[in-house]
């Protein structure tokens, strides 16, 4: 492949370029807030060299992306948890989708804790009582044996959590639900779960809030956010057992160890609590979502347009992500997206890898 | 032709609401059928699915021939805890500005005519009005949590916590793998106390406008008997507050619909759990909060019928409000009083 693909490619931008031309190709996707900003900036960079190619992502949320997709009002959706059983049914079967990830994202457990000297570490289990209760004060004893050395406070626990559908609590609660059997059993996974306390926050901007304005919180948000807004946040303890902060590298590590599992053209893989000494546990994917047959775009350009579009990510996206703090695939999930990219087709014809 | 036109207009307004029910009942229907009346009194809200080890009566795992013997809980929509929320958050909102409101409105009409200055204070009141709920929300959020957390929440607890029989204002129970666990209440300032204060802040204007024009509408002659049967300036008001009575009644019905419907500034300060807590300083969440958090992201099915059953059941809760309000105050003021 690796030979054929420069031909291909060249070949194909040629061609691309000539019918382009004639008329400007106007494309739209929707779903996961987590990736949008990326997204954002992938559609900008790529306009650059394609500047006929327009392509307009609205960052409604993974469940909104899931739908759109399903109801065929979006060329693709995105979403941060993996399409489910009864969803991918609903969109026609396995057969009739195209699931990829783009790239990797961090979930921090970010904290406002006044006067330490030094970050929090913190593991599952201890997160996972906070959430349930069980711990209500900072000056917790498990969480001073975690903490050496750290003067913590006799302020009470606020656990902040997401109100909205999202794939930031999906990859929290399974994260924790691995890690305590009763918090599986009391509060369980998913996109939007019962929280037994707390404070609920829309977005990360509402979670965020809280704990900003909150003595004592924790909450859980998207680790660029938290970056972006300078938000404390605890150093995770993995499988390995170590103490792990959020970071591109740690995060990328913690993809490697998943991809084993991607198959087929419905790629899943859950990135949490991977093995590896400096990979970050809270780790996922998050995922574009495509009809196979791309007969939810109407014109063969188009949907060729579009497919352009997500090889260059793919091969060309890493860079910008990186930029912008989020990890990007490692070489071998990148050929296993090749292979399910390369099942597209439209109106029953291929439509053949490249630009 | 004009008067077509506005026969018309007229209708469109109408067959808006009718269809607005009709669309909102249609799309409710799944969970109509589903809950019934029971969505009502049923107090669980939980969009996932768990599976966990089933627990006897005694609290401990029931062991099976296979080992853990399992339970699975499906989704479960209940609304009780969000009536409870916009019921509560409305009438401490009523309590709060209620008074204040028929003492503006008394100001309005007895006090400041003399002073000269009814027309500045009106616009005031009106323009407090116009203010956009999130300017509200945003006030709450960074003025009003903050201060009560840092300066009312300690004093409260310092001076109230001591006192026997109180206990439950400053603390919760959780139930947790079968145990209960009795935690304090973080008092922060987003609770449904904070989202009260606010409601009552954002219906003070609308309260306030219609008793004032209530109170106006009361005849002089009925104002100008009492004192001459030798009442005072005071027991004069109080006869004037009684003769209203009816239209009082209905400016705070009125009140009331606004803040059982407002979203985004109590979105914003009370907390967002869909719980019931005895004590006020615990976070809730009322109907409108609940559809502003969870309706954008809401792509299950029964979710989201849930969710237009919440908001069928906000919108008749609202209508039957303002229908009685508007026959209050529109309908002739009672002569019991005399």
């Amino acid at each position: 492949m690796g030979v054929i693909r420069p031909a291909l490619i060249s070949a194909l931008a040629a061609w691309c370029g000539a019918t382009a031309l004639a008329s400007e190709v106007r494309l739209s996707g929707a779903g996961a807030t987590f990736p949008a900003p990326l997204y954002t900036r992938w559609v900008s960079e790529y306009q650059r060299e394609h500047p006929d190619v327009k392509i307009d992502y609205r960052s409604i949320g993974s469940g909104g992306g899931v739908k759109a997709i399903t109801d065929k009002t979006v060329a693709f959706g995105a979403s941060d948890a993996p399409l489910t059983e009864k969803e991918i049914a609903a969109m026609g079967g396995t057969d009739a989708v195209v699931q990829f990830p783009t790239v990797l994202g961090a979930v921090v457990a970010a904290y406002n804790v006044p006067g330490l000297n030094k970050p929090l570490q913190l593991t599952g289990a201890v997160l996972a009582d906070m959430y349930l209760g069980r711990i209500s004060s900072w000056d917790d004893p498990r969480i001073k044996e975690l903490n050496p050395g750290v003067a913590l406070p006799a302020l009470a626990v606020t656990p902040a959590f997401r109100t909205d559908g999202s794939g930031t609590t999906y990859v929290f609660t399974n994260f924790l639900a691995e890690q305590s059997a009763d918090f599986k059993g009391e509060v369980g996974t998913g996109k939007q779960v019962k929280w037994p306390l707390g404070q609920g926050g829309k977005g990360n901007e509402g979670v965020a809030a809280v704990i900003q304005q909150t003595a004592g919180s924790i909450g859980y948000i998207e680790h660029n956010y938290a970056v972006a807004n300078k938000i404390a946040s605890a150093a995770v303890q993995n499988k390995a057992g170590k103490f792990v902060s959020a970071t591109v590298e740690s995060v990328s590590l913690a993809g490697e160890g998943a991809a084993t599992g991607m198959k087929g053209t419905v790629l899943r893989a859950d990135a949490w609590n991977q093995p590896g000494e400096k990979a970050y546990p809270i780790s996922a994917f998050t995922y574009v979502i495509l009809y196979r047959n791309l007969d939810n775009i109407k014109a063969g350009a188009d949907a060729r347009a579009l497919m352009a579009f997500w090889w260059w990510c793919i091969e060309s996206g890493g860079k910008y992500a990186t930029e912008m703090e989020y990890a990007p695939l490692s070489p071998s999930v990148r050929d296993a997206v090749a292979k399910a990219l390369g099942q597209i087709t439209h109106a029953g014809n291929p439509i053949p890898a490249g630009r | 032709m004009l008067r077509w036109a506005c026969r018309l207009s007229g209708l469109v307004i109408a067959a808006m609401l009718a269809a607005l029910i009709l669309v909102l009942a249609n799309s409710a229907l799944p969970a109509i059928r589903k809950f019934g009346a029971g969505f009502i009194t049923s107090s669980e809200w939980r969009v996932n699915e768990i599976e966990r080890p089933l627990r006897g009566p005694d609290g401990k795992v029931v062991m099976g021939e296979d080992g853990v013997v399992m339970e699975i809980l499906p989704p479960a929509f209940g609304a009780l805890p969000v009536i409870y929320g916009t019921a509560a958050t409305s009438l401490i909102a009523l309590v709060v500005a209620v008074p204040l409101s028929l003492g503006a409105a008394l100001f309005l009409v007895r006090v400041a005519p003399r002073l000269r200055i009814a027309g500045p204070v009106s616009f005031l009141v009106e323009f407090l009005a116009a203010i956009p709920s999130l300017a509200f929300g945003v006030w709450g959020l960074f003025v009003l949590a903050p201060m009560f957390q840092n300066s009312v929440a300690p004093l409260l607890r310092r001076i109230l916590e001591p006192v026997p029989g109180l206990h439950w204002l400053f603390f919760e129970k959780i139930t947790v793998a079968g145990r209960i666990i009795e935690r304090p209440i973080p008092l922060n300032g987003r609770d449904l106390l904070t989202g009260s204060l606010i409601l009552a802040v954002m219906i003070l204007p609308i309260i306030t406008s219609v008793s004032r024009d209530v109170l106006r509408s009361v005849p002089r002659i009925q104002i100008e008997g009492t004192l001459a049967l030798g009442a005072t300036w005071w027991q004069s008001c109080v006869a004037m507050l009684r003769y209203a009575r009816s239209g009082l009644l209905g400016a705070v019905l009125l009140g009331l619909a606004r803040a059982a419907g407002e979203t985004m500034a109590v979105t914003m300060v009370i907390g967002n759990n869909n719980q019931i807590s005895a004590s006020p300083f615990a976070p809730a969440q009322t109907m409108a909060s609940l559809l502003a958090n969870e309706f954008g992201e809401a792509t299950d099915g029964m979710h989201r019928a849930a969710l237009l059953y919440v908001a069928l059941i906000l919108l008749v809760m609202s209508l039957a409000f303002n229908v009685v309000a508007r026959k209050l105050v529109v309908g002739r003021p009672s002569h019991a009083v005399h």
